[in-house]
């Protein structure tokens, strides 16, 4: 086990922004934190690398408490949203600078940032500033320079946030390739559930600094254990039906099948992708989502039906799962 | 077309700003009898002997010059190596400190220096800090000192502090930051504050005036109003233009230097590329 919380908290004036967080991750393992903005990942984020200190609790990375571990002396590797490159000096300085303060020789850190400039297939900009790079070069000097801290516990917040769905394309794999794949653990910030689903072996859905529900994404998509994570994660949104008193009922959109014996609907929306379509369809149990395969003739009326295995209930005031599973 | 509009404004303005030095450019080079007889022919004008007599004087005039190269320089190298620390730590105040601490710096700064030089006048005489030019940069750092926090303490607020926690995670400590990181990136600010508070020791008139008084330690402003009041039947238009033309060749120099890394800071702007 390399990286731990124990009880983490941390307060600004009365409002606690993150309160008794556990969390443990694992060697070479990818935890997600996901949550709407403001429910604290940041600011875990700044915890476990030092730029912030817990009001309480402590972080152990490899066994040993950083409670009196300064930032720049905790072997951290972070990649930031904003890239954060420094903007006065050239790609090859922004990588070298960090190797001559930990005291590497001229020899060792041309050679090093030589050979990961061709990790990142950035060797013909080395001597470009950072304005004069894409977003994804950018993002690579970034991952480069976390990679050259050699550092006991990654930190990625929202790495992929400022680039276009094409950039994150090609990057998902280099993340996957040089940070993912190695022995340290990694904590991902993200507010995006794909992103998460996809690079994650497990999530921390978060909600007003505490942790929602923790486990991996299936175990997240097929037993979510509040109504707030079942909307939270899989796209489109599960539909939670009007409740009676005491549950709320939820079912996923990809669910929902045509049956001319079930719940008669009518159209009020259609999104077309290609392989799939996304409907919106009115019934007399509140507006439902629905997925399926781009070739489905759509009427204006019809009747869908599910498997009530499928169904997920919830209590209607706390939100907490009632299914017995 | 808007651009046509505006050009006889511009060239107004530049005439309104120019035309004055340009006057004293041309009384300098002009003999004191043709100053006053407009008659005399234009062959018969011109003549350098106002610069001669300053450089010949007793002191010559460059020991002026050096004189205030020497305060004005002293005084902002202590200025910014004061107020960068200052300005840096201001800025990692928690807000309402800081919005306060600013209110009070932005007083000091308003405030008219000239109500504090005889109470400056004797302190200098308590601790005998009078005739000497190294001790006349500490009340000039002093006054200097609120105008440069507020403007520093402006361009570390606005670096992004993603760059800082950045440099702190690659294992920099607080010196190892301000040196590669900090100190690089708000030079702009450093260089427009360093111009203003040189303009400041530069021009600056009664400090020099009570805590100077031997001849040869004077500074520009001091020595040419000596200069000018050197004798009570005549005004010596001429080596007064002279030594207005000689005191403003360096400042000159030092805009021109600067102007390239000013501009370039103004349109440097946003530091997150």
């Amino acid at each position: 086990m390399m990286l731990k919380l124990a009880q983490i908290g941390r307060r600004f004036g009365e409002t606690w922004i993150l309160k008794d967080l556990n969390l443990q991750v694992g060697e070479g393992e990818c935890v997600a934190l996901l949550g709407p903005s403001g429910c604290g990942k940041s600011t875990a984020l700044r915890l476990i690398a030092g730029l912030d200190q817990p009001d309480q609790g402590e972080v152990f990375i490899a066994g040993e408490s950083q409670s009196r571990i300064p930032a720049h002396r905790r072997r951290i590797g972070m990649v930031f949203q904003s890239y954060a490159l420094f903007p006065h000096l050239s790609v090859r300085r922004n990588l070298t600078l960090g190797l001559q303060i930990r005291g590497a020789t001229a020899l060792d850190q041309q050679q090093r940032v030589n050979q990961i400039l061709e990790v990142v297939r950035l060797s013909d900009q080395a001597e470009r500033r950072p304005a004069q790079l894409s977003g994804g070069q950018r993002q690579r000097v970034a991952l480069a320079r976390a990679l050259l801290r050699d550092p006991l516990v990654y930190l990625l917040d929202e790495p992929m946030s400022n680039l276009d769905a094409q950039l994150r394309d090609d990057l998902r794999p280099d993340l996957r390739r040089l940070i993912l794949g190695g022995p340290q653990p990694v904590v991902y910030v993200t507010h995006d559930q794909q992103e998460a689903m996809a690079l994650a072996d497990r999530i921390a859905v978060l909600r007003d600094g505490r942790i929602e529900q923790i486990g991996t994404p299936q175990q997240l998509y097929n037993t979510p254990q509040t109504s707030f994570v079942a909307q939270f994660i899989g796209r489109p949104t599960m539909n939670l039906l009007k409740p009676d008193s005491t549950e709320v009922v939820g079912i996923r959109p990809e669910h929902l099948q045509f049956d001319s014996a079930g719940l008669p609907c009518r159209l009020l929306n259609r999104e077309w992708h290609g392989a799939s379509q996304h409907l919106l369809l009115d019934s007399s149990r509140g507006q439902l989502r629905m997925v399926c395969a781009g070739d489905t003739p759509i009427g204006e009326s019809s009747a869908i039906s599910w498997d009530p295995k499928l169904e997920h209930r919830f209590d209607a005031s706390s939100g907490q799962r009632l299914n017995r599973d | 077309m808007k651009q046509r509009c505006l050009w006889p404004w511009i060239l107004a303005l530049i005439l309104w700003s120019i035309a004055p030095m340009f006057w004293q450019l041309l009384t300098s080079f002009t003999r004191s009898d043709a100053l006053v007889n407009p008659t005399l022919g234009w062959s018969e004008r011109w003549t350098l002997i106002h610069y001669r007599e300053l450089l010949q004087s007793d002191p010559p005039f460059w020991r002026y010059l050096l004189n205030s190269t020497l305060v004005a320089g002293g005084s902002t190298v202590l200025t910014l190596s004061l107020a960068i620390p200052g300005a840096y730590g201001l800025s990692k105040l928690p807000g309402r400190l800081r919005r306060s601490l600013r209110l009070i710096i932005g007083a000091a700064a308003l405030f008219p220096y000239v109500l504090l030089f005889l109470a400056l006048l004797e302190l200098a005489r308590q601790l005998g800090w009078g005739n000497n030019l190294l001790y006349l940069t500490i009340p000039y750092a002093a006054l200097s000192m609120p105008l440069a926090l507020l403007l520093l303490t402006a361009a570390f607020e606005g670096l992004p502090q993603d760059l800082e926690d950045a440099a702190r995670l690659e294992g920099m400590t607080l010196h190892q930051r301000l040196r590669w990181i900090l100190i690089p990136l708000i030079t702009p600010a450093s260089a427009s504050t360093a111009v203003l508070v040189f303009l400041f020791a530069w021009n600056e008139y009664p400090i020099a005036l009570t805590w100077i008084s031997r001849s040869d330690l004077l500074t520009l402003p001091v020595a040419m109003a000596r200069i000018a009041g050197s004798s009570i039947y005549a005004v010596p238009y001429g080596a007064y233009a002279a030594a207005t033309v000689l005191g403003s060749i360096p400042l000159l120099l030092l805009v021109l230097l600067f102007q390239r890394q000013i501009v370039s800071g103004l349109t440097q702007g946003a530091v997150k590329g």
